[in-house]
């Protein structure tokens, strides 16, 4: 395996498969508290449309990803704070109709292509080196607002109307991280694929949210097992020559239930009032 | 009279097709303790709402520190303490006691900034406040329904404010940390000198300690010294049969529904 990590190709791929686990597992964190889970999928099948819109018109595949991203968690945005739909049924049908996008941009094709099947699954092991610098600069640029935005992502993930009443721009924040998680969904998009990519966010989070009472240790538990389960699927299916993403999501999962297994919040009983 | 921070003048407020407070006219002056009271949906909530901006007025006024409620900005809410009508507290959220508390001060401290050693102190202090600094590492969710109230009235101190805005304090706490819970905001507004508004369906607990009530049935219907607001008349033009007055002079109202707005 040691001779594995020689390779270019294999390093490249250990970096941004590192680099994506720590970004989703720390804004997981904040998707997790807020429930905000069902938003993330949908947001990755759009994502997934504008990448198939992309190939199909010449256009750069993460920009038109990026605009899909963006247009479908403002939606859902809007559609949560005005409460009109249940928010599960609005989601739902906008999940279901970029995805329904998704394979019209794909059958328009005609010709099969490749690369736009990456996207959908995955393909670690081919990140370029122009890929893996556009994702370390936007997962930079996604791990920095959410270390000077952390107090009040916080804040509106415990209680959003109460950091509203006590003076936080409650609202704004609220955007900022539905944006910040299209974005990251986008630049995660070619390594565990748009299928899996909400798995990536997830697990790492909801396995510290059964190992910890405090916020603080959650999110450092949360981004160390993201890291180090991408790294690990990531060796596994190059040791093993197994699909990189479910690889990762696999592993991930595996220390899900482990997590839910020793949780010291299963083994304790319910406070007397 | 000490100067009137909190100023309705014929103020109407509601949602879409709803008026959930008509022609309003009060004023709380710095300092006061005042309790609110009234029927279910009488609007008890809706005028904590108001008071921290959330909810501008159809028509008429309404000024806060001498600021007209629209144009309340984030560092004036941050002069009021609020506690919210308790909601069931995911025991599971993974938040410790400490980490609640320091939430307080996130609106009076501004976006960019980091929260000092001096937030940490003001925080750690406001829990000494409320008896609670030996629980500071505490998970929150580990906490009895009374200590999780004493730990928001905390965060609600660490604001450092001038008014605290109480929405049902004592709501599905047991009855004797009712009063230790009633107890500590009447210290609080004593020994800080704070001004106190406090929504609650329970007149005969706090009757005595404030120095006014404010009964609302959508109207206002009367405002004062208890013992002028407490007249059978006025309560049962507002309460109407749910009213039962008894010999020792408890003010029972039945039929009261926890979930109101």
């Amino acid at each position: 395996m040691l001779e594995l990590l020689s390779y270019d190709f294999m390093q490249r791929s250990l970096a941004a498969a590192m680099l994506v686990g720590a970004v989703c597992s720390a804004i997981g964190v904040f998707v997790v508290l807020r429930g905000l889970a069902f938003i993330g999928a949908g947001t990755a099948h759009a994502a997934f449309a504008g990448v198939a819109l992309a190939y199909l018109m010449g256009w750069p595949p993460l920009a038109v990803a990026i605009v899909f991203g963006l247009a479908t968690v403002w939606i859902t945005g809007l559609m949560e704070e005005q409460g009109r739909m249940k928010l599960d049924v609005s989601i739902g049908i906008l999940y279901t109709a970029t995805m329904a996008l998704a394979i019209l941009f794909l059958g328009l094709m005609k010709t099969y292509n490749a690369e736009v099947y990456g996207y959908l699954f995955g393909s670690v092991l081919s990140v370029t080196a122009g890929e893996l610098r556009i994702i370390a600069v936007l997962g930079f640029c996604v791990a920095g607002a959410l270390l000077i935005f952390s107090k009040e992502l916080y804040f509106i993930a415990f209680d959003q109307e109460m950091a509203e009443a006590s003076g936080v721009p409650a609202r704004r924040i609220f955007y900022l991280l539905l944006t910040l998680v299209a974005v990251t969904v986008v630049v995660s998009l070619k390594t565990v694929g748009a299928i899996l990519v909400f798995a990536m966010v997830l697990i790492p989070a909801s396995t510290a949210y059964q190992l910890t009472h405090s916020l603080a240790q959650m999110t450092t538990l949360s981004v160390v097992i993201g890291t180090l389960c991408a790294a690990g699927g990531v060796l596994l299916s190059s040791a093993w020559d197994l699909p990189s993403g479910p690889a990762i999501v696999l592993l991930a999962t595996a220390v899900f239930f482990l997590s839910v297994l020793f949780s010291p919040k299963r083994l304790r009983r319910a406070p007397a009032h | 009279m000490a100067h009137p921070i909190i100023r309705f003048s014929h103020a109407t407020f509601g949602f879409p097709g709803v008026v959930a407070l008509e022609d309003i006219t009060l004023e709380i002056s710095e300092g006061e303790f005042v309790g609110v009271i009234g029927p279910n949906g009488s609007g008890k909530t809706t005028l904590c709402r108001a008071i921290l901006g959330l909810m501008p007025p159809f028509a008429g006024g309404l000024q806060i520190f001498d600021c007209a409620c629209q144009e309340l900005r984030c560092h004036h809410r941050a002069r009021i303490g609020y506690l919210p009508q308790k909601d069931a507290l995911d025991r599971h959220f993974p938040i410790t006691v400490l980490e609640a508390v320091m939430m307080g001060r996130y609106g009076a401290l501004g976006l960019f900034t980091r929260p000092s050693k001096q937030d940490r102190e003001i925080a750690l202090h406001a829990l000494e406040n409320v008896g609670m600094q030996e629980h500071s590492k505490t998970a929150l969710g580990h906490l009895s329904g009374g200590q999780q109230q004493r730990v928001f009235i905390a965060r609600a101190l660490a604001q450092q404010p001038q008014v605290l805005l109480l929405d049902e304090p004592t709501t599905g706490i047991d009855i004797t940390t009712q009063a230790s819970v009633l107890d500590l905001v009447q210290r609080l507004h004593r020994d800080m000198g704070l001004t106190v508004l406090l929504v609650t369906h329970d007149i005969n607990m706090i009757r005595e300690r404030v120095n006014r009530l404010v009964l609302l049935k959508t109207r206002l219907y009367a405002a004062g010294p208890p013992a002028e607001v407490l007249r059978p008349d006025i309560l049962r033009e507002v309460y109407g049969k749910d009213l039962v007055i008894t010999e020792k002079d408890l003010i029972i109202v039945e039929d009261y529904h926890h979930h109101h707005h």
